[in-house]
């Protein structure tokens, strides 16, 4: 493991070297805690913590969310399981094909993007926002992480749960696919797995804005509610743009989320009502410009430092 | 090499100067007191050392590294025990101490055996699977003082470490403090409690309304308090004999006893005495009660409020 500080032997003395220093280094007298050591990060010449922080402020954020599946992976389960019994299955089979699909077809990708970003958004802005709210987001502030590593670590956390959630209502929609005796393949999985990396990582930088940004748990509800679900159901989950008069398609394509659904819907279906690639570089643009705002306000010390 | 310099450090909120100039220097492996009144900056002090307040004016550096441009050399020395209770809530204590390890740099494993030292060395690790809502006040006390110490920091803050707690857990705190001190650790101690000051602190510094006011050992200041001179006398006078000495700041009789207030009291005892003997007194018996650090701090604290 580089960049971290080595385990002492089984006898409590420390015996290999250090590999990035560190102040906290154990004294070789039984591995005390009680004094410090000379060797300091910068002597050794390297970042206090190294990558070994960031993964152990990576892992806390996982684990944060893994341990509570009640309340992280049920949720969109039971959610999922009702909008393909209704819309996939009760009234899917009243609607006609679109675009050449069986509905419930035509709906599995949309709504893979509504549950995939809904929770890589609201990971990163409940982890970032209850911490500040108790107070304890500060003992990661004050630890020597650069302000990179806090923003990877939550975005990367973040974005791991809404590809998990993803990965959830691909599996039901599969079986009420397979169930209905329909069938459903992926046409072009590099544009799936591109589409679904750069959505989840978007999500998961505004999540962070949104943590930074709230006052109360109230916002959190406010930008869900209010901001991100109008968008996704206007944003083509549930019908082609196609079946729009030409001034709301038209008004359409200035929503980010047609952008989004029909680029995972590519991936599944072959099948988009835009511009796939063009799709793919925008949202990758819009990834990076958020990533580095997440920073800018980290540095800045936005919602956190007075 | 100075554990902490602070320059003409300011921070202003609004119209409120928190820190108003503010310069001070702790020397390497010192244990060094910060005491004030409420809203003297201490805290504030902290926070900008350790990055959860940035100053309007003014530099600080920890061991020679600037709190702004080389935060994580200055966090990664720095253990802290802030005086609010900012626990994540969501892990056992013996988790948090392990993500707090991990993020100054240790391996799981290493962090692991960390974090169960530093519960043992608080008297908690029966605890290690609680979570931090479920221990008692003295225990939350002690937690948090393992929190600052398990990334091994050359830098000990403690904010009031030991407000709220009985005596005998105050005295367990100082002895564990105590040990990381005389192993090398530098401590910033801020405290209510001036007792505390005076048995734990190298030297003190008395902030008021964001500026220092006297940097001083405990000792040091004490002496510049007024000790009391309580005599008793075989033919008590009605009225105190007056004495012409400097360092004597009154002379008076209380209930048949004499007390001469002085500056450096005890080295005047010769003095005195042989003024009243020469006045025909016969002293039959004399206790030097020396003046505390808490009236020395009231006092100066009280003078640095009427000079303004």
């Amino acid at each position: 493991m580089t960049g971290s500080r080595t385990a002492p032997g089984s006898d409590g003395r420390t015996d290999a070297p250090y590999t990035d220093g560190g102040t906290g280094a154990d004294t070789s007298e039984g591995g005390s805690l009680l004094g410090t050591d000379a060797t300091t990060a910068a002597e050794a010449g390297q970042k206090a913590g190294g990558l070994t922080g960031v993964r152990a402020l990576l892992r806390r954020e996982i684990l944060r969310f893994v341990r509570r599946p009640g309340n992280t992976f049920l949720p969109p389960m039971v959610t999922n399981v009702l909008y393909f019994a209704v819309f996939g299955v009760i009234l899917g089979g009243r609607i006609d094909q679109i675009a050449g699909f069986d509905y419930i077809v035509f709906l599995l990708p949309g709504l893979i993007v509504l549950g995939t970003i809904s929770n890589a958004f609201e990971n990163a802005s409940f982890s970032i926002f209850h911490g500040r709210w108790n107070e304890y987001i500060e003992t990661v502030i004050v630890s020597p992480l650069s302000n990179w590593m806090f923003v990877a670590a939550y975005v990367v956390a973040s974005a791991i749960r809404g590809l998990l959630v993803g990965a959830i209502i691909a599996t039901i929609g599969l079986a009420f696919v397979t169930v209905t005796d329909r069938s459903i393949a992926v046409a072009e999985p590099l544009y799936l797995v591109a589409f679904m990396l750069v959505i989840s990582t978007l999500f998961a930088g505004l999540g962070v804005v949104g943590g930074l940004w709230a006052r109360d748990f109230d916002y959190l509800t406010v930008m869900n509610q209010f901001i991100v679900r109008p968008l996704v159901f206007f944003g083509g989950v549930f019908y082609s743009l196609d079946v729009l008069p030409t001034v709301y398609r038209l008004l359409s394509l200035s929503n980010p989320m047609v952008y989004m659904v029909n680029g995972v819907r590519y991936g599944f279906l072959g099948y988009s009502d835009v511009e796939p690639l063009l799709a793919l570089m925008v949202l990758s643009g819009c990834t990076v410009v958020v990533i580095a705002l997440d920073v800018w306000l980290f540095r800045r010390g936005y919602g956190i430092v007075n | 090499m100075a554990a902490i310099r602070v320059c003409d450090l300011r921070k202003s909120y609004g119209d409120v100067q928190a820190l108003d100039g503010l310069s001070l220097s702790v020397d390497e492996g010192e244990f060094f007191g910060l005491l004030g009144p409420n809203g003297a900056g201490k805290t504030t002090l902290i926070n900008v050392l350790v990055g959860l307040v940035r100053a309007t004016g003014g530099e600080a550096s920890v061991f020679g590294y600037d709190v702004v441009d080389h935060y994580r050399e200055v966090r990664d020395r720095i253990g802290l025990a802030p005086q609010e209770y900012n626990v994540d809530r969501f892990f056992p204590i013996r988790e948090v101490l392990e993500h707090k390890a991990g993020y100054h740099g240790f391996d799981r494993r290493t962090a692991s055996r960390r974090a169960l030292e530093a519960l043992e060395i608080v008297g908690i690790a029966g605890k290690a699977d609680a979570r931090f809502h479920q221990l008692s006040g003295g225990m939350k006390r002690r937690f948090m003082l393992a929190r600052a110490l398990v990334s091994g920091p050359e830098l000990l803050i403690l904010d009031e470490p030991t407000a709220g707690v009985d005596v005998q857990l105050r005295h367990d705190l100082w002895e564990i403090i105590e040990r990381m001190n005389a192993a090398g650790t530098t401590v910033l101690l801020t405290t209510h409690y001036i007792e505390e000051a005076e048995r734990l602190c190298d030297r003190v510094a008395i902030l008021d309304q964001g500026r220092k006011v006297e940097v001083a050992a405990p000792d040091e200041l004490t002496r510049r308090g007024t000790d009391t001179l309580d005599i008793g006398l075989a033919n008590p006078p009605a009225t105190a004999p007056q004495f012409s000495r400097d360092g004597v700041v009154s002379a008076r009789m209380d209930d048949g006893r004499l007390l001469v207030t002085a500056r450096g009291g005890s080295e005047l005892v010769p003095d005195v005495l042989r003024d009243l003997e020469t006045k025909g007194y016969t002293v039959t018996d004399l206790d030097v009660r020396r003046a505390s650090l808490e009236e020395v701090f009231v006092d100066i604290t009280r003078t640095a409020e009427g000079t303004l």
